[in-house]
């Protein structure tokens, strides 16, 4: 059921997609809420008791002004965008309710990624070489003009290239090739695309909430393997570059020209200490960044979101809602994600020394549907997220690190 | 970058954070809004399980119990309401191979705990009432309460270990002197079915010694039901009371006169048919008169004239077969070789002459080695398989499939032992020494050598000797059987019951259920048909002559539908109240079954014979799916009048015939007439 008291003096929101950790938060919040997601929420919502409108969220057409219309009639100051496919809808609700068309082109850059490369190289933001494909012949013209950048002989290894989807949220359709064979793998139904040189370097990822076009709050999460693991905050040796990494943010706020709300873009930080700029996202980061950060510093991250896109919100609430980064941390909280490391697996077995280690926390492993695992293509998604939490950042690090080795399907 | 190494391995848990973290994820599930429960619930589970399998694990959650409830981990279930839960249904719960649902009952069963002690007030069950479901459920699980586990435990793996230590927390609050008596009742009802296999009934009866002789546990009146049977396996007779082991025992043997040893025997025969358990002194004393005192061997097997005349028709035989196969480990055999010689067999031409083969056989080592495995290796496999025949030819309903799949095979050695012993005798020959048997199938020889997987992917050693050399070659053949018909439409019992059972099982088939949809399909005259075979009201008073496979659809005590089963239809006749009863074997190690909506399986009281497990001729009627019959004797559809065959049909449809009912003729309740 639904208890919330909400104050009516401070901002009315919706949140668009379903989000059952978001809606908690929200209900505990003293904001007034509202969630419009798909039909199929609906006997959820009226069964609990949730404040809900429907709303199926396809393509934008002629009647997206309709959902606009009905929030501003029900009184709602913003939208909060969950997914990556709610973020032009946040755009196109939010220059309605707020009269500032602005906010609608500013969405449609940060979802299309090679606008947003474009953008952030006009804003003088260093990024990789990158280009859109057609067709396959445009990703082998790319990979070869990249490595002969390179100044590569032929017959030496080829440097590999990225490949990604124009729309899609974190690894989805994430592929890297190396060789012109590779490209024959893949469906022409994934074009267009967007293509970029392999840099290397560190990667990870940042969140910041933004308030009045201002930091609020700036977390570094750290991977251990991409598309396997992060933990927050992050070690010394990468912290050690955070106000580095604040100027890079502060940079990005102005050149796309974010006043309110939450990002999370992702950096290279190259052994010469230069940043490299590969995406930015107008949502919640996925593998459960949001629980991590509330487990290290106690506070909840969506309710941050729900202050951070609140026009009525104060700076002394922001003051008063945030932590010190980074030293007011209890912990370091991290996650794997597990993918089964056997062709057949039958049953779900969490390897002992994972389960009896001191940083140990829980799992979301469910036991194995069906025996034969489909091979992973580039970075499919995982099959649940292991929890850990501990004091030390370096004993976390090599135990996610570690988790790689170990089969949790057996 | 840093260059430490820190270990990656810490093996021992850190408790006190373990129960931290416990702490923390009760919190936030105590936090979490009503419609989000479901999502903090996962961590609580998790963790509660890695803390129940830590030595003090149980005392954290029982401490923890009101709170874990008022979070509202049972918010959803049955659990949520102690006064509706069933102790049966604790097994199921606790063997589940689903760590939440054995980390949900150990909680529920906890909180019961804190609420029986006093600890916890609880709003809709009373301490009183607590107490009382949990002896009951102890009852139920003694197996674990007594660390006896079998293959569902195996299965289970480490979780087995939570199920077990909640069971043997709450009995050491609880006091082990509330169970033993239930224990007592438990092992009686179990004796009364005269199962082949004793080994569990065995230990749960030394545990009850092993706590009597206890100074520490206090049992006040407890337990004294158990002297006999305790005696029956420690003591049975006057020279052996005080269990002096067998060397001291044989001893006194020596210098007994022919007086005592007349007392011996009779005092071993009386104990031995009183319980169906048979001490290793009787194997001792049994050994000893063979020398010269063989007079009293009829005596010390407490034959009747029957018995005593089959004895001293065969007596050479019997006294080789004691020979080889009777000693102080294989005792059980004495039972067995007792009833074989009441039922008269060895006066079927090739059952002597096959048992003579029996007492002689070489063994092959694939049979060796799992006779071994599962026995020991004192006395000699022959002994252990020689044991095994003289017990299922003399008990041939004792036979139970353990915890295998394999209720088929178990039957099929029940009827075999029943109606065609020197069949039996013939396949065991095939198993135990050629470890190949070959049956036909519509002509094609089927080998179970040459099949590749049985319905079991591995048996189990928790068998008779028999079963367990035997059946990993039935249930092969009768998976290969199954195997070349699964091309053709149709239930395949059609065609392999009759080819795997032999020529007496009916040609004729009969099923209620439509394979391709699973729904019920014309019941009524199913029913009536069965009547016309096997009610002698019905089919001319024709008591019904070989036993006969049938199916049956087993629920539970909620009469949900829980899966199909092999048994055996044994005789229909009338009860001593005069109703009409199907006596039948059903594998199953324990055949006293609540199959719900009153359908109780009677084992005793109702004129059942040793191992027959029996029901009104209606209620029976109500979970069966498959009969064979002669085609050649099928007669009418019986009239049978309209209040027996409402009974019936609306018995299948309030149990497993409820989600059954074919979509065009749906119809809550068959037309009544006028």
């Amino acid at each position: 059921m639904s208890e919330q008291t909400y104050d009516p003096e401070k901002g009315y929101v919706a949140l668009l997609g379903w989000s059952l950790n978001a809606v908690e938060a929200a209900d505990k919040f003293d904001r007034r809420y509202v969630v419009v997601a798909p039909d199929w929420a609906e006997a959820y919502c009226e069964e609990h008791d949730i404040p809900y409108v429907p709303w199926n969220f396809e393509r934008l057409n002629d009647r997206s002004v309709e959902i606009a219309q009905t929030l501003k009639d029900m009184g709602v100051d913003v939208a909060i965008p969950l997914f990556e496919e709610t973020v032009e809808w946040a755009g196109a609700i939010n220059s309605v309710l707020m009269d500032k068309p602005r906010l609608f082109g500013q969405a449609m850059l940060l979802r299309d990624k090679a606008l947003m490369k474009r953008r952030a190289q006009l804003g003088g933001i260093r990024v990789g070489i990158f280009e859109e494909a057609h067709d396959k012949g445009d990703v082998i013209r790319f990979l070869k003009r990249v490595n002969q950048t390179l100044l590569k002989l032929d017959g030496d290894p080829n440097d590999p290239i990225h490949l990604k989807a124009f729309d899609k949220a974190g690894c989805l359709g994430h592929r890297v090739i190396r060789t012109p064979d590779e490209v024959d793998t893949i469906p022409e139904e994934e074009f267009p695309v967007l293509m970029e040189s392999h840099l290397d370097g560190w990667e990870f990822a940042v969140e910041a909430w933004i308030h009045n076009g201002k930091i609020a709050f700036l977390n570094i999460s750290e991977y251990v393997t991409l598309g396997y693991s992060v933990f927050v905050p992050a070690t010394p040796d990468l912290e050690k570059y955070r106000d580095q990494i604040r100027g890079e943010i502060e940079k990005l706020i102005k050149t796309f020209d974010i006043e309110f709300g939450f990002i999370h873009p992702e950096y290279f930080v190259t052994s010469d200490r230069t940043m490299y700029f590969g995406e930015v996202a107008y949502r919640p980061p996925g593998f459960k960044v949001f629980e991590l950060l509330e487990r290290a510093y106690g506070f909840n991250a969506y309710q941050g979101m729900i202050m951070a896109f609140d026009p009525k919100t104060t700076e002394e609430e922001i003051q008063a809602f945030f932590p010190r980064e980074v030293v007011d941390a209890k912990g370091y909280a991290g996650c794997f994600g597990v993918y089964p490391r056997r062709r057949v697996v039958s049953k779900l077995e969490v390897p002992e020394e994972t389960e009896n280690h001191e940083y140990f926390e829980s799992h979301e492993l469910t036991p194995p549907l069906e025996e034969t695992v489909t091979k992973r293509t580039a970075f499919g998604t995982h099959w649940g997220l292991v929890y850990f939490f501990g004091e030390d950042p370096y004993v976390m690090r090599d135990l996610l690190k570690h988790q790689e080795d170990l089969d949790f399907y057996v | 970058m840093n260059d430490r190494q820190p270990g990656s391995e810490v093996p021992a848990v850190n408790f006190d954070k373990l129960v931290q973290r416990l702490d923390d994820a009760i919190q936030a599930l105590e936090e979490s809004r009503s419609f989000a429960k479901t999502g903090k619930l996962p961590r609580v589970l998790d963790i509660a399980r890695r803390v129940l399998l830590q030595p003090d694990g149980c005392r954290v959650i029982e401490e923890r119990a009101e709170r874990l409830e008022r979070a509202g981990v049972f918010d959803g279930t049955d659990w949520a309401e102690p006064g509706i839960l069933l102790p049966t249904l604790t097994t199921f719960a606790l063997q589940s191979q689903n760590a939440d649902t054995v980390v949900i009952e150990a909680f529920s069963e906890l909180r019961l705990l804190s609420v029986a002690r006093g600890n916890y007030l609880h709003t809709s069950v009373s301490a009183e009432q607590s107490h009382h479901y949990l002896t009951q459920a102890l009852a139920i699980n003694l197996g674990l309460l007594f660390g006896m586990t079998g293959e569902a435990e195996r299965e289970q793996g480490k979780l087995a270990l939570i199920s077990q230590s909640v069971v043997q927390y709450i009995a050491q609050h609880i006091g082990y002197e509330h169970v033993i008596d239930r224990l007592i009742e438990e092992i009686w009802r179990i004796l009364e079915q005269r199962p082949i296999q004793v080994t569990d009934v065995r230990r749960m009866i030394t545990q009850i010694a092993l706590c009597r002789a206890d100074s520490q546990a206090d049992l006040g009146s407890a337990g004294r039901g158990a002297d006999r049977l305790i005696s029956s396996l420690y003591g049975p007779t006057r020279a052996c009371s005080e269990d002096p082991g067998t060397v001291v025992y044989e001893q006194r043997l020596e210098t007994m006169d022919a007086q005592a040893l007349q007392n011996e025997a009779t005092g071993f025969a009386r104990s031995m048919h009183d319980t169906g358990l048979v001490s290793p002194y009787h194997a001792s004393f049994i050994r000893f008169i063979l020398a010269d005192q063989d007079t009293l061997l009829s005596e010390a097997l407490g034959l009747s004239s029957t018995g005593r005349d089959c004895l001293l028709c065969y007596r050479e035989l019997v006294r080789t077969l004691i020979e080889e196969g009777i000693y102080p480990e294989t005792a059980q055999g004495i039972y067995g070789l007792a009833l074989l010689l009441e039922r008269g067999i060895l006066y079927q031409p090739p059952v002597a002459p096959a048992l003579w083969r029996q007492a002689r056989l070489s063994l092959c080592s694939q049979a060796r080695e799992r006779l071994e495995l599962a026995y020991g290796y004192q006395p000699q496999p022959g002994a252990w398989l020689i044991q095994g025949v003289l017990t299922m030819l003399g008990q041939p309903l004792g036979v139970g499939q353990g915890n295998n799949p394999t209720c088929q095979a178990a039957r099929a050695l029940s009827m075999w032992a029943y109606n065609d012993p020197d069949y039996l005798l013939q396949m065991v020959a095939w198993a135990a020494r050629d470890n190949e048997i070959v049956m036909h199938f519509e002509g094609q020889p089927v080998s179970s050598a040459k099949s590749v997987g049985g319905v079991a992917s591995e048996v189990a050693f928790d068998l008779d000797p028999v079963s367990l050399v035997v059946v990993p070659h039935l249930d092969r053949i009768y998976a290969e059987m199954g195997r070349q018909c699964a091309e053709r439409g149709g239930d395949p019992h059609q065609w392999v019951n009759p080819e795997f059972h032999g020529w007496s099982a009916g040609r004729g088939f009969a099923i209620n259920v439509d394979v391709a949809t699973g729904n019920l399909n014309d019941l009524e005259g199913f029913v009536r048909y069965f009547y016309a075979s096997y009610h002698p009201y019905y089919n001319g008073n024709q008591p019904l002559i070989h036993p006969q496979p049938a199916g049956i659809a087993v629920t539970d005590s909620a009469a949900r539908f829980i899966g199909w089963h092999a048994i055996t239809i044994l005789r229909v006749a009338l009860d001593p109240d005069g109703e009409m009863r199907v006596y039948f074997f059903n594998p199953n190690n324990d055949s006293g079954q609540n199959w719900g909506d009153g359908v109780k399986v009677s084992t005793s009281g109702y004129g059942e014979r040793f191992g027959e497990s029996s029901l009104l001729f209606e209620q029976f009627t109500s979970r069966l799916y498959i009969f064979h019959y002669d085609p050649l004797e099928r007669g009418e559809p019986a009239e049978v009048n309209e209040d027996a065959l409402l009974s019936v049909t609306e018995g299948v449809y309030r149990s497993w015939g409820r989600d059954r009912l074919p979509a065009d003729t749906f119809q809550a309740e068959p037309p009544r007439t006028e």
